[in-house]
């Protein structure tokens, strides 16, 4: 695991910030977290415990990360049980929940002595959820932390969930809309970006035009940019027809940047119709990246006049922070997270259809000094509200107030 | 000059707090009616959070309307009307949090007599209720002085700000700030950061603003005890 310190936060958050994760660890210092999930390579919940593990050591804590381990039977049932979750129409037969409670029950052999012996246990997702009931000597907290929006699960799936979830002693959702009820406190913490991150760092100029060269980018027109999967509740052929519909009346390029083809087979036809649509128009750039290409999204996000983030449907949308974290204002689709991040007239607009996202864009364009007070306010409110630390200071928050009872809204440490 | 007072008083601990917030367990509102059912039954926590606390959550600041309520009255109901007259409550200037559930009760029945029809939000814009846990912790910073106050105040973070300016008024049986409590135990010669304290309108302030507001207050205070002393002393 890489090694990280809070004193590298200090220059972006401030001394203060970092100073109350330091006040709040001191009464949580030797306490032993464990983090359990289903991979450490891959996906958002491994990119957040690269960090959060690290920065819990280096305040004190002794926290560690284990995995569970299965076989593509394990895997087909919890992709199952997450596509469910998150309301898809799927089957959950008898034969799947045995497969998956034998392979949890296989891990928890290994994992119950340091699970039973930890202060606070997050199990991340319903993977490994099942471990609980297979440690019935547990002496810590042990919080499940529920990374998917469950708003609308398939209601089946959610009924076997619901028995695993409820034996832990809270659960976390990204969002209120994202939550369940369920029978301990739940609480609301939203995800985060790491600004040191190879896709959020400061990055030189040169490299930033290297990358616009690379792609025969000009350099000379103002470029809008929409970064993500090729999917189709992503609308990328939306944002074409938005662009379209203004493509004489402004002096603008458009890159539509992503991933996700090569193992999708949906991504790759999504690809194609993208690709269809942009057909005829060279200010069109439709840019399949390879899975791990951080420094190639920083450098197009921070070559953009404007964000583009038209979803359709969406989690909570880390990728407009990620760009307005770069100080660029963000059209966004009025849907899910993106309404937390994006603030009409503040830090960009929200559109509900291609014709509103064409609209804003000449709007925005028009007026270059809007674009720079819209930046402005958009990395101001990242900083406050969704960096990393901020994450951080709220999981410090949350065990203090398990360790010391909910009872009062006050706790004092 | 340091600001001369009648008695030496305990040294103040700075505190801070963080917040973390969490469903109130009380169902969501599609619609105006089902706001008022909720408000009635739902746990005092969460009317404190969703008109109190907004400021320290990790939130954007809107800049028209300070509480949840009037938020959501014009957002999603798009009913200015409501949002205004919701928007416009001092939960600080009531002397505890039901009588601000009666006047939100007031103000939403007052609403529904006048409409003819309930307004409902589309779905998935429904609202939440939330509350919060604070944990209070050392800010590693104490003042002995009133002149450490105003020296200090520029290192304070903005939850320390909430906490001993904002939050101590529901914490404290007689719902004074912090600074006033600790400023009143020194007797004589703080009488002019008591009425800067008192003069400050906070509840449409954002927490940087009311830092600075409170800044500039004791700075004035501190130069207005100085001029005391000297048309004293000449006297």
């Amino acid at each position: 695991m890489t090694t990280k310190s809070l004193v590298a936060y200090e220059n972006v958050v401030g001394h203060v910030a970092i100073s109350q994760l330091r006040q709040l660890a001191r009464d949580l210092a030797g306490a032993r977290v464990v983090h359990v999930n289903s991979t450490k390579t891959g996906g958002g919940v491994a990119e957040i415990l690269r960090w959060l593990v690290p920065l819990m050591n280096d305040l004190g804590l002794e926290a560690s990360w284990e995995i569970i381990e299965g076989h593509n039977g394990f895997f087909n049932t919890t992709k199952t049980l997450h596509n469910g979750l998150q309301g898809s129409p799927v089957a959950l037969p008898q034969s799947m929940i045995n497969i998956y409670e034998e392979t949890v029950a296989a891990n928890a052999d290994r994992l119950r002595p340091i699970l039973e012996t930890a202060d606070f246990v997050f199990i991340h997702d319903p993977q490994p959820a099942f471990l609980l009931s297979l440690c019935p000597n547990r002496k810590g907290k042990w919080i499940w932390r529920c990374h998917i929006d469950v708003s609308h699960p398939n209601r089946k799936v959610w009924l076997y969930m619901k028995k695993l979830a409820s034996g832990f002693d809270a659960s976390i959702f990204s969002m209120p809309a994202f939550a369940q009820r369920l029978d301990h406190p739940q609480f609301i913490v939203a995800p985060s970006i790491d600004p040191l991150s190879e896709k959020n760092r400061e990055l030189p100029q040169q490299e930033i035009d290297a990358t616009l060269d690379h792609f025969a980018i000009s350099k000379k027109l103002s470029i809008l940019t929409q970064i993500s999967r090729f999917d189709r509740f992503k609308d990328p052929v939306g944002v074409i027809r938005a662009f379209n519909m203004l493509n004489s009346s402004v002096d603008a390029q458009l890159v539509l940047a992503g991933g996700g083809a090569t193992d999708d087979p949906e991504g790759a036809a999504v690809f194609e119709e993208v690709q269809d649509a942009a057909q005829g128009n060279d200010r069109i750039f439709v840019l399949m990246l390879p899975d791990d290409a951080p420094r190639t999204i920083n450098a197009l996000q921070r070559a953009s006049a404007i964000v583009i983030q038209k979803s359709l449907q969406e989690g909570f949308g880390l990728t407009v922070a990620e760009a307005m974290w770069k100080s660029k204002p963000v059209i966004g689709g009025n849907v899910g997270g993106i309404r937390l991040q994006v603030h009409n007239h503040h830090t960009g607009f929200l559109v509900d259809t291609p014709e509103g996202a064409a609209l804003r864009i000449r709007e925005m364009l028009r007026q270059p000094v809007k674009i720079e007070e819209m930046g402005k306010t958009a990395k101001e409110f990242v900083t406050h509200n969704f960096l990393l630390t901020r994450h951080f200071r709220e999981y410090l928050t949350l065990m203090l107030g398990l360790r010391r009872g909910l009872e009062n809204y006050l706790v004092a440490v | 000059m340091a600001i001369m007072t009648e008695k030496t008083n305990m040294p103040f601990q700075v505190k801070d707090c963080t917040i973390i917030t969490r469903m109130a367990g009380v169902e969501t509102a599609v619609n105006l009616r089902e706001m008022r059912e909720r408000i009635a039954i739902s746990p005092i926590e969460c009317l404190f959070h969703h008109f109190c606390e907004t400021l320290i959550r990790p939130t954007f600041d809107d800049p028209e309307f300070r509480n949840d309520l009037a938020v959501w009255s014009n957002r999603q109901l798009r009913d200015r009307v409501l949002a205004e007259r919701l928007g416009i409550i001092n939960p600080y200037s009531l002397d505890n949090f039901e009588q601000l559930r009666e006047l939100v009760l007031e103000i939403l029945d007052e609403r529904l007599s006048e409409l003819v029809y309930i307004p409902w939000v589309p779905r998935g814009n429904d609202f939440r209720f939330m509350m919060a846990v604070t944990v209070v912790f050392d800010s590693g910073i104490t003042l002995v002085t009133p002149d450490d106050l105003v020296d200090q105040l520029p290192n304070f973070s903005h939850s320390s700000i909430y906490y001993h300016f904002i939050e101590a008024r529901r914490r404290t049986p007689d719902k004074a700030d912090d600074f006033s409590a600790w400023l009143v135990g020194f007797g004589s010669g703080t009488e002019h950061f008591l009425n800067a304290l008192k003069g400050i309108d906070f509840c449409y302030l954002t927490l940087p603003e009311l830092k600075q507001t409170l800044i500039e207050a004791f700075r004035g205070a501190k130069l207005e005890t100085a001029n005391d002393h000297q048309i004293t002393r000449s006297i």
